[in-house]
């Protein structure tokens, strides 16, 4: 099954609307070497189970926002802006 | 009614061997067979978490091939190929191998120019293949509409004939029988909890059934990469994403090569029995969850459609998933790792299962001496840290 992506603007929408921005990872500062560069941009944890995301709302409002996702289920805990709300 | 000689007994695993595979997929099996067969290392055992083949091996589309792009890997994909022929005999098990060639079809002027571009890398290295015009197909593939009335018209393709299709499941059985005969413990239920290193140096593995100790431990886990690769603090260049594919009702024979469009981005062939497997769409989203969607369906129905006008109303009889797990250059990582003793096969994307005989032999070949073997020197994960990527591509819906 597809699933709904919540979007700080538009609400849940169908997973297809978005394009998927990686897991949130910690950039090396600037005195970082290369190497350094390209384990940020080319290596990942790639989780199996929950991690936070980044999304990107490429056919709505353009937004980009991260979620926490349990990619083992597809199953989305919470999006900064419906803690927000609460 | 038992045979009176098993094709392959399983096992509980001992305390220690000279070598532990990780992962029973077809990769993992093959590294096993090739270790015993070529290298004469026996004393070895397959963990597999659940049963043999239950990922990628039994998820994939079955097409095997050799018209990637990038000359780095070509080898290796060449001599999967011959591997592949050679292994019902030397299995004495039918894979069902059919070496019925693929069709590729180009539908932009871009398209075609990617196309000769690949067709001149294959021939100067001696793979057979063939560029022809939209009348050609027509003629190769009587079926295929290269009329202007697709939304996308076929603006010409080419005909590989060392490209074709394997039975995925005999594949698995007859190298389970393989192994079985040169003595390999093949262990399903065993899950891999950690990865023994001391000094540098792995020295075993935890499991759910005890300890077992390994000078050599070579990580095959497909999809599961990077669940298995952090257990001995491994961090991979690869994201997981899930790729959907189906299977039509079965047809009279009509179809007798693997047709792939490198724009819809879809391909279908007919199997042995006549049914349709079409394919595929990745998500291109990370997930381990195997599920399928409507959307996929809907997609690659309408793709399929527009190349074979005449397979409207055709029944879908099953769609499943699996995982890919992909890198960025769509190469592999395949070689040893910053821990003496421990070796890696991953991020093959959705091409493992057309390389996994290849794979095997080599990769065995550099466990048993230590030396890798020239047809995978470029596979190393050091190319991410370099920026030495090799140019291959993917071509998948995403």
């Amino acid at each position: 099954m597809g699933f709904l992506i919540p979007c700080p603007n538009c609400g849940r929408r169908d997973v297809y609307e978005f394009k998927f921005g990686l897991e949130v990872k910690q950039a090396p500062g600037e005195a970082a070497g290369l190497r350094e560069w390209r384990h940020y941009l080319y290596f990942n944890q790639n989780k199996s189970g929950l991690q936070e995301e980044w999304w990107y709302h490429a056919y709505g409002c353009g937004a980009w926002f991260k979620i926490k996702r349990n990619t083992t289920t597809n199953e989305i805990l919470s999006n900064e802006s419906e803690t927000n709300k609460e | 009614m038992a045979l009176p000689k098993p094709l392959w007994q399983f096992k509980e695993p001992r305390k220690t061997y000279d070598a532990l595979i990780i992962g029973g997929g077809l990769h993992g099996l093959a590294a096993a067979y090739y270790l015993a067969k070529d290298q004469k290392i026996t004393n070895v055992a397959v963990l597999e978490r659940r049963y043999f083949g239950f990922g990628g091996s039994g998820r994939n589309t079955e097409v095997i091939r050799a018209n990637q792009r990038a000359p780095e890997i070509l080898p290796l994909y060449v001599q999967s190929n011959k591997l592949w022929n050679d292994l019902s005999g030397e299995l004495e098990f039918n894979l069902m191998i059919w070496m019925k060639g693929l069709v590729g079809l180009a539908h932009s002027d871009a398209g075609l120019n990617a196309m000769r571009m690949r067709h001149e890398t294959q021939t100067r290295m001696g793979i057979e293949n063939h560029i022809l015009t939209p009348e050609e197909l027509k003629k190769l593939v009587p079926a295929l509409d290269t009329s202007q009335r697709a939304a996308i018209p076929i603006a010409g393709g080419y005909f590989n004939p060392p490209a074709g299709q394997v039975r995925h499941d005999a594949a698995v059985w007859g190298l389970s029988k393989g192994c079985y005969r040169l003595g390999v413990d093949l262990c399903p239920g065993v899950e891999v909890t950690g990865i023994q290193v001391k000094a540098g140096k792995v020295t075993g593995v935890e499991t759910n059934k005890g300890s077992i100790s390994a000078p050599i431990v070579h990580m095959a886990p497909g999809g599961y990469s990077p669940e298995v690769a952090q257990l001995a603090g491994l961090k991979l260049p690869v994201v997981t994403l899930p790729l959907q594919a189906m299977v039509s009702e079965p047809l009279k024979p009509f179809l007798d090569q693997v047709v792939v469009s490198e724009g819809y981005f879809c391909y279908v062939q007919q199997t042995l029995k006549g049914d349709l497997i079409m394919g595929a769409h990745l998500d291109p989203w990370q997930s381990f969850n195997l599920y399928n969607t409507y959307e996929f369906a809907s997609e690659q129905a309408y793709f399929i459609l527009q190349l074979f006008p005449d397979l409207a109303h055709v029944k879908l009889m099953r769609s499943w998933s699996g995982l890919c797990d992909m890198t960025v250059d769509g190469c592999p990582i395949l070689g040893a790792t910053e821990i003496a003793g421990l070796f890696i096969d991953a991020g093959w994307g959705y091409f493992g299962f057309k390389s996994s005989p290849a794979c095997g032999k080599n990769i065995a070949e550099y466990m048993a001496t230590g030396q890798c073997p020239e047809k995978i020197k470029y596979l190393g994960i050091e190319r991410f840290y370099t920026g030495q990527f090799i140019p291959e591509v993917y071509i998948a819906r995403s």
